[in-house]
């Protein structure tokens, strides 16, 4: 008895012991690159970028297109696609929808360990820091230099917001930025002109005013993104993380605990227990009850991104009685000489992919920066054009004739100044920025805790998130 | 000779049969199981292809004494003493209330175990329009608490409870039911006999007779509380700020990086707290609860 | 005497009964009822003020919509394949390993039956930082295998069966002997038809729970060629903004499929859940 329990007891050590030896030769993974180094060094010469190994290839190239664009967007980008697969012989685009920035984040993350990438994929603008620190990039300016490409057509601030340390690492694409939406018909029951929304936050606060005063439940709906602190930040033009903005040098900290920070957060304090704004989440079921209220006449107006333009309109003007006639302004802010951030998406080259598909990738990039191919994206998106030329577009034109709300977004990107502040912060972990940001806001304004304090508190644990990121990765 | 040969020949068929099953357990469960352990000792970074480093138990120690690991404790907890007590109880008053000789009685037992039909996406899809501010039935009800419910740092766990348990109250009436259709008539005659009213019936011999089922019930219940996730992730997302952050959440969150760059070693020191807190718990169940369980034999 | 008394006494108590019951099953009942009616509703009628509660012209177009363009059908369909397979497998696996353990002698049997048990006491949650890197470095991310091979064997499945074995009587084994029936057969001609029940139990239990999953079909689908019925569901609630109806819609749909085989297999469910339970 005692002697089968005791070989029992040695085969289950050794059973046991062999399993994590396994596991311990799995775990420490073969650290390719120990990474290190500040917001990326401008990569290895025209090794990186091979552009002119497509007139090598044999027959067509195929590379495969991440997408995250909802389904009325993707229509627009599969038409541009076809028209891309068709004009040429030598690439060939697959074109994948991934339902959205984050999932694509997250498979891109996960085929770092499998392998399965794709070979050019769309990611949300605040991934930048991220994507240089998986080391599977390749950035577009090494194409850029190997091509002898022009960039003088795209937007300089587009460029600049993805430009770390010198270097543009992907290709810009997709531009939205946020936009207020507002009731013209609840203005004018207000007594203010529809034609003048509010610009400052002062505005915003006396028009939620009289918009409530007017028998709505109240004024403004107040989503609780966490961007609103960069995009005021960017307004004032102030910085929002260290390094200038982690452009010259990583970023280690947050700095966004100043006159600008406290006074975004006072303002929203302000507005919830004046009982001027409503807030609702950014992610969840209720994430467009901003919206919604502007249908329902809970609130008179909001501010929400503009890529959602077309999907809002169709929503808000639906059914009888709607009874709203949807203006759109400028994102209205504290007053600084800054300018709204660039937002959207842009496009990661994977360094993985054989030099015919990194040349094919660079193809369609600048395909896809045209002036005329930018022009049909954002007349049928909504989206803001990147290329100068695309104005000279009669598509654009007539677009913008038909639906000025569509050109806010643009002027506003224009406007202001093109600097380290108004490119926006390149912080690695953003999501976890964001969440300490959106955790803080929402605590504030449920719990009712003092604004300066919140934000104190918000910077400190920002900070720490940056500094756990940093570590890890190994900086 | 034949004999040990025949042995063997069972032995290796034994083996064989155990062999499918094993290979999957060893793969999907022991090793995943174990390497947690390994996995906690390094401070890993957010993508795959980068270099581990390795700290002891330093980082065993800094997830464990986090405050976010004690507010996903205290939040699991809490749902478990908001979903279980009541889902088993609402079950009971389904189960005794349909364990009657009524005519047209199973019209209302289908009813009543409905709900096992519906998962907890689909519980969570429904329950997300009634609690919608703006177009939702519970706020035109007069239900309507700022912020809203789902929102409410206050109501958030209440309400993701809430649908828990409508969702599991399907499988709860049946288990119940079957315990009590378990129970001879015999006993509650003789009890009835003897005087017994109604009430002092329940508690003396339906209560004790229903003991086992309900032990069952209880420790099963808890098991899965501590395993939510579905519910959460469609209705709150872990907020507001953490309200409804409980531990199977917190360790998806570790993973996604939607939610903050990846760290598996820390999903792995929080993977280990949730099997030694449901181990724990169910053992301390079955030691203070089975004593008062009432077996027939 | 007594009886006369009794009568509007038990009258009473049986509308009582009625009642209590009425109300409970509109308890339970309602919010699936609103979600069928708002399903049928246009989504300007949804929000409107007193709110609609039934659909006196019923859209079904929101049924197609969530069939069609939401993709109901394809998660519908991948559901039904990695169900499939996860309950075959738990149900092999299970009866190959109960056998085992009931019929047949080998050492370290006592060992084994308690690793068997042990996987009962790991949830799920536990074991998914690894699964995911396992998943993925098999190269099965996305794809049938990765969603259904995890699931293929439970301790549970084990142990229920086992029981059930152990139920057939010793003559019988004694006389499948002696006619010269190896074990194969004796499994597959005598012992598995006897315990049908628990088999049909294991079934039904192990299609509920793999179409039921939520967590592991999150982190392993990547997009509608795969996702499940249960993402799915959350894929379109999310997407949403003007058709809410189509989410409804969707709800319901994903709850159809399960409602019928509950139905049809009532019993099996009861009985697969009792197996535990009240035997203590």
């Amino acid at each position: 008895m005692s002697r089968h329990l005791r070989r029992r007891g040695v085969v289950l050590a050794l059973a046991l012991t062999a399993v994590l030896a396994v596991g311990a030769c799995s775990g420490s993974s073969g650290g390719s690159d120990a990474s290190g180094g500040s917001g990326g060094s401008g990569g290895g010469g025209g090794g990186a970028c091979p552009v002119g190994a497509l007139d090598k290839a044999k027959g067509p190239v195929t590379i495969t297109f991440w997408h995250g664009l909802n389904q009325a967007n993707e229509k627009v980008l599969q038409g541009l696609i076809d028209q891309f697969n068709t004009s040429q012989t030598k690439v060939k685009v697959d074109l994948v929808n991934q339902t959205g920035y984050e999932e694509i984040l997250r498979k891109w993350v996960a085929g770092l360990g499998t392998g399965d990438l794709p070979d050019v994929a769309q990611l949300e603008d605040t991934a930048t820091q991220q994507m240089i620190d998986t080391q599977s990039v390749v950035p577009v300016a090494d194409c850029i230099k190997a091509d002898g490409y022009d960039t003088s057509d795209i937007v300089d601030r587009v460029l600049e917001r993805y430009t770390v340390n010198g270097t543009l690492w992907p290709m810009p694409f997709n531009v939205s930025n946020p936009i207020l939406y507002y009731d013209k018909n609840a203005f004018r029951a207000a007594g203010l002109d529809p034609e003048q929304p509010p610009t400052t936050l002062d505005e915003v606060k006396a028009d939620a005013q009289k918009i409530k005063d007017s028998g709505y439940q109240t004024g403004f709906g107040l989503k609780l993104n966490p961007w609103y602190l960069e995009q005021w930040s960017a307004k004032a033009n102030t910085y929002y993380a260290n390094n200038q903005n982690g452009r010259s040098d990583r970023a280690s900290a947050a700095v966004f605990d100043n006159a600008t920070g406290r006074e975004t957060f006072a303002w929203m304090k302000d507005m919830v227990d004046s009982g001027l704004a409503r807030t609702n989440p950014d992610d969840g079921p209720n994430n467009f009850d901003n919206l919604f209220g502007i249908r329902s006449k809970v609130n008179g107006m909001t501010i929400d991104t503009s890529a959602a333009l077309g999907q809002i309109s169709i929503v808000l003007q639906s059914g009888e009685g709607g009874g709203v006639q949807l203006g759109v302004g400028p994102m209205p802010g504290p007053s600084g000489t800054g300018g709204v951030l660039v937002g959207g998406g842009a496009l990661y080259m994977s360094k993985k992919s054989s030099p015919e598909k990194i040349a094919a990738t660079w193809e369609l990039m600048k395909f896809l920066v045209r002036g005329d191919t930018q022009a049909t994206f954002a007349a049928g998106t909504g989206y803001v054009p990147i290329a100068k030329s695309a104005l000279d577009e009669q598509v654009l034109k007539d677009q913008w004739a038909k639906e000025p709300g569509y050109r806010v977004a643009y002027d506003q990107m224009l406007a202001g100044k093109d600097d380290e502040q108004t490119a926006g912060p390149v912080i690695g972990d953003y999501a976890g920025v964001r969440g300490v940001v959106r955790d803080a806001e929402t605590k504030m304004l449920t719990e009712g805790t003092d604004s300066d304090a919140a934000i104190k508190q918000a910077q400190q644990d920002a900070t720490a998130k940056i500094k756990d990121y940093n570590t890890r990765v190994g900086a | 000779m034949t004999i040990s040969r025949r042995r063997r020949r069972e032995a290796a068929f034994g083996y064989l049969l155990l062999v499918p099953a094993l290979v999957i357990f060893g793969i999907f469960v022991f090793y995943p199981f174990l390497k947690n352990f390994q996995l906690g000792f390094y401070r890993t970074p957010p993508f795959p292809n980068l270099p581990n480093r390795y700290v002891g138990l330093d980082q065993f120690r800094d997830v464990l004494t986090s405050d976010s690991f004690v507010n996903s404790l205290k939040t699991t907890v809490a749902f478990a003493f908001l979903t279980v007590p009541a889902g088993i109880g609402l079950g009971l008053l389904l189960a005794v209330t349909a364990h009657r000789k009524l005519s047209g009685i199973g019209v209302y037992r289908t009813i009543f175990s409905s709900t096992v039909a519906t998962s907890v996406a689909v519980a969570a899809v429904i329950f997300s329009m009634l609690f919608n501010p703006i177009v939702g039935l519970l706020p035109w009800l007069g239900i309507n608490p700022r912020p809203p419910i789902i929102e409410n740092p206050d109501l958030a766990l209440g309400a993701v409870a809430l649908v828990t348990v409508w969702q599991t109250l399907g499988l709860t009436f049946i288990l119940l039911s079957a315990g009590l259709q378990a129970i001879p008539d015999e006993l509650l005659e003789a009890a009835q006999v003897d005087g017994a009213g109604p009430v002092t019936r329940f508690w003396r011999v339906t209560i004790p007779m229903l003991s086992p089922t309900l032990f069952f019930a209880f420790v099963i219940g808890t098991i899965h509380a501590f395993q939510s996730f579905g519910q959460i992730d469609i209705l709150t997302g872990g907020g507001p700020y953490g309200k409804t952050n409980v531990l199977t959440y917190s360790i998806f969150s570790a993973l996604n990086p939607a939610k903050g760059a990846a760290d598996p070693g820390r999903a792995a020191v929080l993977a280990i707290a949730l099997f030694v807190i449901t181990l724990g718990l169910t053992v301390v169940q079955m030691r203070v609860l089975e004593r008062r369980v009432h077996y027939a034999r | 005497m007594r009886g006369e008394h009794k009568q509007p006494h038990r009258r009473l108590r049986r509308f009582g009964s009625y009642l209590l019951l009425t109300v409970l099953a509109f308890i339970v009942l309602f919010p699936i009822y609103i979600t069928v009616v708002n399903s049928l509703l246009r989504p300007i009628d949804i929000a409107s003020r007193p709110p609609k509660f039934f659909p006196f012209h019923p859209q079904w177009s929101s049924y197609s919509k969530a069939w069609n363009d939401g993709n109901m059908s394809e998660y519908l369909k991948n559901s039904f394949i990695v169900t499939t397979i996860i309950t075959v497998g738990q149900v092999v696996t299970a009866i190959l390993a109960g056998y085992a353990f009931a019929f047949l002698e080998f050492p370290f049997k006592r060992f084994l039956f308690y690793v068997f048990l042990a996987t009962l006491m790991v949830p799920f949650e536990v074991t998914i930082v690894a699964n995911v890197q396992t998943i993925n470095s098999l190269g099965w991310y996305d794809t049938y295998l990765g969603l259904a091979v995890p699931f293929l064997a439970t301790g549970f499945g084990a142990f229920l069966m086992r029981q059930s074995f152990l139920q057939v009587p010793r003559d019988l084994s004694d006389a499948a002997a002696l006619d010269g029936y190896g074990h194969w057969k004796f499994m597959t001609r005598v012992a598995v038809p006897l315990a049908r029940p628990a088999v049909a139990a294991l079934a039904v239990f192990g299609f509920l729970g793999a179409w039921n999953q939520y967590l592991w079909p999150l982190l392993i689908t990547k997009d509608d060629t795969h996702r499940t019925v249960q993402i799915g569901l959350k894929q379109l609630s999310s997407t949403q903004l003007s058709d809410i109806n189509v989410t409804f819609a969707g709800a319901i749909i994903a709850v159809i499929p399960i409602a019928i085989l509950l139905l049809l297999f009532q019993k099996h469910l009861v009985r697969g859940l009792t197996a535990g339970a009240v035997k203590g």
